[in-house]
This record gives C-alpha cells, structure tokens and sequence, in this order.
C-alpha cells in the first residue's frame, strides 16, 4: 500500500525501493513515462546510428565503415526507429494521456498494461543483445543486417549465417505482441472508461485518433507476427516458404511485410495527428475546425491505409491492372489527409496565434509534413516511382513523413505535456533555438537527399565512386547532421535543467481546455479526486466561460 | 452574454462496469487472433498447388469419418461448443452441478481432438513422411494446423484451471461474465477450425487435374 | 464540467495494486524467445518465469481485483476560475463562432471567370504564336504536347501547323484546367486577407510559373525547349488578371452559417492570450 506514495517523512526515499516502485507499477502515468523515456533513449542511440552512416557518405570513397558495420547499421537504426522510438513513444503519450483526457482512473486492464510495456523492453534489449550475442559467421556478436524490411530470400538461413535475423524476428515479436495487447487495452478504455457526460462525439480527437490507431494496430501487427513466424520455421524448423528453391515464394514475404508495414506508418503518424490536433486550436485560442470531420477523416485513413500496401512493390513487376489499383487507393488517402491538413490551417486562420514553443513545432510539422505527403503523391505514381524506388529519394520522402512530421508532432507534444508530467515548464529560449537548429539541420539533410536521389543514388550503398557527382549533395546531408545533433543536444540540455530547475507550471500553464489541465501537475496517482463530468468537446472551456460554455453550439 | 446559464441537468452516465471492458479486450483479442490466423491461411492459400515434390495432400490427408481421423475429431471439437454453451447457461441459472458437467464434456471433448490430431500427426510424419522440411505442404499444413492445435491447447489449459477452481468451490454464478469471456474464447477456436478445415482439407485436397 | 464525489463507503479511491508479476511474465516471455537463439535452458527458465508471474498476475486479478485505496493527494487543483466576458468575439458582435470566410463567391462566378479568362489567355498565347513563330497554331500545338506523346520529335514546321488532334487535345485542356483553376480561384480568393487582385494576377501566376518550369524540365525537357517563359508567365498573369477580376467584381453571398445555424457553429478566440 505504501509503494504508490513515498513515506511522508521527510528524507530520501531508498534506491531499491524506489525502483521496486517503478519495477511493480501498474499506473498509467508511471508507465507511460517509462515508455517515453525508453523511447528517448532509443531515439538517441538510432540517431547517432544514422550518425556513423552519414559520416561513412560525407564524401565518395570513405572508409570509416567496413560494408557489414553499415549494413548493421541501417537494418538497427530503421528498426530501432520503428519500433523502439516511434513505437514506445505513441503507446507511453496515450497511456500517459488517454486517461486523463477521457476522465478515467486508468487502463481498462493496468496489469495488462504493464506486461505490455516489459514486453516491449525486454523485446527490444533482446534485439540490442544481438551485437553481443548474435553468433555472425565467425562467431561474433553481429546484429542484424537485412535491412528493416527484411526481405526474403535473403534473410532465408542460405544467405543469412548465424542468428542475426533470428535476433530480428524474436525482438521484434516480443515487442509486437506487447503493441497488440496495448491496442486491445486502449480500445477497451475508450470504448468504456469515459467519464460521465463524454459520448465518443465528446471525445477529446486524441482519444479518437488513438481508437483508430490501436484498431490499426489490431489488425497489423499480428500478420507481422505470422509472418515472422513462418520466416522463424524456415530457418530454425527448414520449412519453405521463402525458400525460392522449393517452390516458396519472395512475394509472399513482401505481401505479408507490406500488408504490416504500411499501416504501420500510419500507426506512428496518426499520434503525430493527434498532438497536433490537440496544440493547434490552444495555441490559435480556437474551437478545432471541423471536430466531426476529423474524425471522419480518421476513420477513413484507417480504412484506406490497409489497402494500399503494393505501392511498395510497384517496382516488382506485378500486373499494370494491380499497379494502377494501388495507385489509385495510395492517392485517395491524400484526401483525408487533405482535409485534416486543410482543417489544422482553418482552426489557425483568424486565430489569436501564441507561438510558444509547442506551436512552433507544429506549425513546422504542418510544413514539412506537407512536403513529405506531397512526395509520397509523386511516388504513388507508378512510372515516377519506377524511377526513383529504391533511391535517396524514396529516403528523403520518408523522413520528411516521420522526422519533420513524427518527430516535429513528438516535440510539440513534449513541449506541450512537460509541465503536466513534471510540474515545471521548460525553457522557451532553448526550445526556440532547438526548433530552428531542427529545422534548418533537417531540411539540409533531406531536402538534399531528394537531390542525391534524382541525381540516382541508390539507398543503403556503404559507399561510393566519386564520378557521379554525389558527393557535394552527400556532403550537405552530412553537415545538415551536425546541425541536427546541436538542436537535440539543446533538447537534452532543456529537459535536464527543466527538471529541476524549470519554472513552476501550475495545473494549466497554457489555458488549455481538455480534462488533464484540470488536475494536478503532476497528476496524483488516482488522477482526479473527483470523478469529472463533462458537458461538452472542451470541459474546462465551460467553466472558464460560463457565459459562453461550448455545449450550447454542439 | 450577460446572464450566466442555468445549471445543466447531468447527461446519463455511460456504464462503467468492468466486464463490459473485459468482453470489448476478449473481442478485440479475437480480432487480432483473426488477423493472425488470416495471414496464415492466406499463406496456405497461395502455396496450394505450388509443391515441386510430393508427398502431396491428396496422399496423406484422410477425410474419411474414421475413429481419430480428422472428420471424427472435427466433430468432436465442435460439438464442445454446443456444451459450453450448456455450461454458461447452467451457470446463468446458478445450477453448478450441471455447469462442472458440461464444462468437463468441453474439456474432454477438446482433449479428445488433440489426442485426435496427435494420432493424425504420427501417422503423417512417421508412416508418410512429411514433416515440416519435407515440401510446401509440410510447411504450411504443420504451421496452419499446428498454430490451431497450439490454440486449442491454451484454450483447454484455461478451461482445465476454471474446472478445477469451479471443483474446489471458487467458481460461482456471481463469476458468470468472467467465465463467459472463456466461452468466447473457446468459440472462436472453434469457429476458425471450421475454415481451417475446409482450407486445408477441403480446397487444399481437391483431386489434381 | 461538474464532478461526482468518491464513494464514501469505501473512504477513498480504489486503485490495482502494484504487482511485479506482468513484468516477470513478460521477462520470462522473452527468455523463452530467446531460447531459441541460445539454448534450451533458457527457454526452460523463462518458461519458469513465465508461470511464476502469471500466477502472481492471476492471484492479483481474481476473483476480484486486488485493490489498495489511493493516498489523499497532497496538493488539490487549483479551482478553475470562471471568467465571465472573457471571450473575443472573432468578427464583430453579429457573428459568433463564425467561420472565416463569412461571405463567398458563387461557385458558378469562379467557373465562368475561368472560362473567360482561359479565353482571353488563348488569344494572348496564339497571338505571341503568330507574332514569334508566325504561327497560330503554335501555342495550341505546345499545349497539346503535354497529353500528346511525341513533341520531342516534332520539328519546328510541324509545330506551327495546324493539326486537327492537336486542337481539340489544346481546347480541352485549356478548358478544364482554365474552369478548374478559376473555380479554386473562386473558393480561394475570399480567403486572401490584403489584396486580392495582386494574389490572383501576380502571385500565383508566378508560383504556377515557377512549379511548371521547375517540373517541365525533369518531366519533359524536349518540351521544355520549346517555351519561351517570359511568355508563358505573361499569358498565365493575363489569365490571372481577366479570372481574379470577374471574380472579385462578382457579388459575394454569405454562407450557411449566416442562414439558420449561426448559433450552432462554433468558433471562437479570447480577448486575452496567456492567463486571465
Ligand atoms: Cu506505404
């Protein structure tokens, strides 16, 4: 009973009971915190992963990396970014948040909640381990080199030696299946745990955008799951079904990768979505434009993007009918993108715009993610893919999508909850200098891979000569990088001063109108001393302005 | 904008109760488990027909009703159903005589279709020779039935502990919902077994042309 | 927002209590994993672990949740203060949680400032044809060329021919892409804060301009040789021009929101920013 709440007599409270604290919770705050720190933690440690790539590139003929090092590492950063980083960080921002904003206690099942989050640690230490233990041809520690998608026949035991892949597999399983049970418990919370009052068209859009997300996450991951199982058979049991040999078949793989890995980029965006869809109308001082829309819109992303997952195939020479299909479905998904695009900018217009540093970054997602959509309507496109698959540009586009639109939003949000989680604020000064270091480091870095990948060069080469004309666009990804890592430093910097020495926060630092602001900062264990009822999409605008209240005009 | 609103009359509560969580995880699990299942049979699916080298279904797969063939453990699999069915319903009456009764007839019923497919095992792998490296046909039919078989297992693993706590007297009505959520459960491994059946042993063993 | 009291019965909250055993399910999860990859043992040791966290886990979860009741919080929220008055309204006291914009175009005001100005652009392209290469025909033939495969080819005579396909190709392309953009121009126009006209006629036409130019010469360098772009962005500020002015001079109608549900569409922004 006590491990919730420190003795109230003054004095450190021991190391190992503390920890015993953290170890044993099954609160969602504690969990979720745990999450985002891990994820952090991974963030840094694929960044300076992709560090070591760009320094390789800088220039043709490097040779800072053999080709196998850089193998390993483009496979672990892309997987660390997938799965450890944007993963954990998704799944810990709506534990932390879900509850608080639906007016709930905690998860519909918190024990399961915990099994969720220590399976996806100890997923993601045993893909990490394999730099120790992964037994590589010789014997060696050697991760995973087959690149995140992990395409057979080359991850067949042929062509892959040692348990590296096996490493993949099992890590990534791990992991997933703690995803999936999270997506259940989420569902089962919004679905009902909603405080009184709260009808789902009174939901909080980041609670709406979650449902969606963990729906998407229900029907995903589990046929990554099989089929990492099937690749797990053919290389541990000698089954075929990669086994081009015996009549098995690389397509399937990439059928069965794609039908998951599309989907699963819109799993990590749609949280972007969220925050942003939270920040934009506090920052604007305005009602969110088009609540029902959104929603629609979401919803509708949902249902598009299981459908659309060949577009990563166009190059493999399936039928003109199929390829024109999934072109077709690719672009419909620019139309509720569209619309949520066009309803953050219309909650802006005519808004009384507080740029603080949360709205900084998410007007820089709403940018830069325009860019990376706008690429990925390019790349729909059949013939203009046939050009530029497989090269930097498909790289750029990506990054664009996850790092200007994922990580962006993923600022905006740490900038925006900080002071709830932590009950201090962090330093505006800072974060204005982090977000344009950001974003100059990474336009210079992306924007000139798109140039590099015109110019023809393909993805994931260790090296290359220097008649191609590639190195001054590589040189300038590079440079973009040490501007980059200067912006996260910054970050670092902010949020340990900001810990302990940031400025007292209160319960609502920025006038905000969704049930967390309504509590403590940080939230007391049971979250509210009183159960809340809510009236409207903004409870606390209601109480703010009696005179005015929101349930009058929904 | 002058005059403050009049108090709001409190919107009806939504239900709260924790077992309309539980049956909203149970049906979200069941999904995830279709989604799972789905790629598997998919995989079955696409691999029919393709075997290089045999032995082919045709030559192994016996559909006959035979005793602890796959016809006759099929039967037995879904029949446990209906007394599953029986058993909530005893349960929802507070009779807990006839609940243990039929819940024992499900495990029996389960544990007789495991015995079933492990004969069926035996003779495929020891008298025919298939095995999971053998050809596509091993690979998929192990995988795709083994992964039900696994289900069943855990299936009848849970049933087995809420036998034996319903034995010792720690199951009552009250628990109802709780033990229904097993119920679902066990249906859906049920219900997936019939498309297993007609994928693997049906479509999948057409006479080649 | 109002707020419902705890139970008093229970003199508190109730919340799960702590309990290791998810995580030592999990752990023994990924031991039993990891077993493949290492030895058997492991698997055997997670397998272990596995059972002796679940039973925990289960011991915790039936047949009732295991509940501690939630200390008292420390500190309590500040009450939220009402601020009567507080709230800006956007624009002018007639319009409450307006929309912007409040009054639109027709879009049947857009499409036909389009069409003229598509008009009025096509004489100004052919006449640049007539002028430069002494072709009408010229201008018409260019056009055509990004539908029509095979401009690379065409040499300069046949470019200034008049070709049957490549007129009607030219008119219909003119024509939806004349109509499309005018009726954007129509949606879009109201929106633009200052100045409309200087949008219309100047902005855009060089924004189009420059995306052309920039996408022609990846796209279809052979056609891009053949236009001249101090040309093409005069006859695209021509069409500017002639649609943006039709549409500016048309009559404006207000929106839905001005009809019967102006009180029932939110939108609204604060007097004051941070705290008030
Ligand atoms: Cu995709």
């Amino acid at each position: 009973m006590s491990a919730l709440q420190p003795p109230a007599a003054a004095g450190p409270v021991p190391f190992l009971s503390r920890l015993h604290e953290w170890v044993a919770t099954v609160d969602h705050k504690k969990l979720g915190t745990m999450y985002i720190v891990c994820g952090i933690i991974y963030l840094i440690v694929a960044g300076l992963e992709a560090t070591m790539m760009r320094w390789q590139l800088a220039w043709s003929g490097m040779e800072v990396l053999t080709p196998a090092e850089f193998n390993r590492l483009f496979t672990m950063h892309g997987t660390t970014m997938v799965f450890f980083v944007g993963m954990p960080i998704l799944l810990g921002s709506a534990n932390y948040l879900v509850p608080l904003m639906i007016g709930a206690r905690d998860l519909a099942f918190p024990r399961l909640n915990a099994f969720s989050f220590w399976l996806f640690f100890f997923g993601s230490l045993l893909l990490y381990f394999s730099y120790f233990g992964g037994q590589g041809l010789y014997g060696m520690g050697s991760a995973p080199d087959v690149g995140w998608f992990a395409y057979a026949p080359l991850t067949e035991r042929t062509f892959s030696r040692g348990h590296s892949t096996d490493y993949w597999i099992l890590g990534i399983f791990v992991a997933g299946i703690g995803s999936t049970a999270t997506a259940v418990n989420f569902i089962a919370t919004i679905l009902g745990m909603r405080c009184r009052g709260m009808s789902l068209m009174k939901m909080p859009l980041l609670a709406w955008i979650m449902l969606v997300d963990c729906v998407l996450i229900l029907v995903a991951l589990p046929p990554l799951a099989a089929a990492q199982i099937l690749l797990l058979f053919d290389r541990q049991l000698g089954a075929h079904f990669f086994d081009t040999q015996a009549g098995g078949s690389a397509l399937l793989w990439q059928n069965l990768f794609w039908f998951f890995g599309h989907p699963e980029v819109y799993i990590l965006i749609l949280p972007g979505f969220a925050f942003v869809t939270e920040i934009i109308p506090v920052f604007s001082r305005k009602v969110i434009f088009g609540y029902p829309l959104m929603v629609a819109a979401t919803v509708a992303i949902g249902f598009i993007s299981v459908g659309v997952w060949v577009h990563h195939m166009f190059v493999v020479g399936l039928s003109p009918m199929l390829n024109a299909i999934f072109m077709g479905s690719t672009m419909l998904v620019g139309v509720p993108t569209g619309i949520k695009m066009f309803n953050w900018v219309a909650t802006m217009i005519g808004g009384r715009i507080r740029f603080d540093t949360p709205m900084l970054y998410a007007t820089g997602f709403l940018c830069q993610f325009l860019l990376g959509g706008l690429t990925g309507i390019f790349l729909a496109t059949v013939p203009f893919d046939w050009q530029v698959s497989d090269s930097y540009f498909v790289v750029g586009h990506f990054h664009y999508v996850l790092f200007g639109g994922l990580v962006f939003a993923i600022f905006a949000a740490v900038y925006y909850w900080f002071p709830k989680v932590s009950g201090r604020m962090m330093n505006e000064t800072l974060g204005k200098w982090q977000f344009w270091l950001l974003v100059i480091g990474f336009n210079i870095t992306f924007g000139a891979m798109h140039v590099s990948g015109f110019l023809g060069m393909p993805r994931r080469v260790y090296t290359y000569h220097a008649d191609r004309g590639w190195d001054f666009w590589n040189l300038l990804t590079s440079l973009g990088v040490i501007v980059q890592i200067l912006g996260f430093s910054l970050f670092a910097l902010n949020l340990v001063h900001s810990l302990f020495r940031g400025r007292k926060a209160g319960d609502d630092p920025w006038d905000a109108w969704t049930l967390e602001w309504s509590t403590t900062s940080p939230p007391p264990p049971h979250n509210f001393d009183e159960d809340p009822i809510v009236h409207s999409r903004r409870p606390l605008w209601d109480l703010k302005h009696p005179d005015d209240p929101d349930w009058k005009y929904e | 904008m002058t005059t403050a609103p009049a108090a709001l009359a409190p919107p009806e509560a939504l239900p709260q109760d924790g077992i309309v969580n539980g049956k909203i995880g149970i049906a979200c699990m069941i999904i995830s488990e279709i989604a799972f299942f789905g790629t598997l049979i998919a995989a079955y699916l696409f691999y029919i027909g393709r075997d290089i080298n045999g032995p082919y279904p045709q030559d192994v797969l016996d559909v006959s009703i035979a005793p602890l063939k796959v016809l006759f453990n099929s039967i037995f699999l879904l029949i446990s159903s209906v007394w599953i069915w029986l058993a909530i319903r005893s349960m929802r009456r507070g009779r807990m005589g006839a609940f243990v009764f039929w819940w024992a007839l499900t495990v029996l019923c389960g544990a007789e279709f495991l015995v079933g497919t492990g004969f069926e095992w035996y003779g495929m792998i020891v008298d025919d020779g298939v095995w999971m490296g053998t050809n596509l046909f091993g690979s998929c039919f192990y995988t795709l039935v083994g992964f039900h078989a696994f289900h069943v297992t855990m299936g009848l693993l849970v049933l087995t502990l809420v036998l034996v706590l319903a034995l010792l007297g720690h199951v009552t009505p009250r628990n109802v919902e709780k033990v229904d959520l097993v119920s679902w459960y066990w249906h859906f491994v049920d219900g997936i077994w019939i498309i297993v059946f007609f994928v693997v042993y049906i479509f999948g063993n057409m006479p080649v042309s | 927002m109002n707020s419902i009291p705890p139970n008093e019965k229970t003199h508190g909250i109730e919340l799960p209590q702590p309990t290791a055993g998810p995580m030592i399910c999990a752990f023994g999860f990924t031991l039993m994993a990891a077993g493949i990859v290492t030895n058997w043992i492991v698997a055997v040791v997670g397998l272990t672990a596995l059972l002796a966290g679940a039973v925990d886990w289960f011991r915790n979860a039936n047949p009732d949740s295991l509940e501690m009741v939630a200390p008292p919080a420390r500190e309590k929220p500040t009450p939220i203060v009402p601020r009567p008055g507080s709230v800006d309204h956007l624009l002018g006291d007639s319009s409450h949680r307006a929309r912007i914009p409040m009054e639109i175009h027709r879009y049947r005001d857009g499409m036909i400032g389009g069409a003229i100005g598509g008009v009025v652009m096509a004489i100004f392209a052919s006449l640049w044809g007539l002028i430069a290469h002494g072709s009408l025909w010229y201008a018409v033939n260019l056009l055509a060329g990004t539908l029509r495969s095979g401009v690379a080819d065409l040499s300069m005579e046949e470019l200034a021919a008049f070709s049957t396909e490549g007129l009607i190709v030219g008119i219909i392309i003119q024509a939806v892409m004349a109509i499309t953009v005018g009726l954007l121009y129509g949606v879009v126009l109201p929106l633009v804060p200052r100045a409309p006209l200087v949008f219309a006629a100047i902005i855009v036409p060089l924004m189009w301009s420059g995306l052309t130019w920039a996408a022609v010469s990846v796209v279809n360098p052979a056609l891009g040789d053949h236009v001249e772009w101090i040309w093409f962005i005069a006859s695209q500020v021509v069409y500017g021009v002639t649609t943006g002015w039709w549409i500016i001079r048309s009559e404006k109608i207000g929106t839905m929101q001005n009809w019967h549900y102006v009180d029932r569409i939110g939108l609204e922004t604060q007097r004051t920013g941070g705290n008030s």
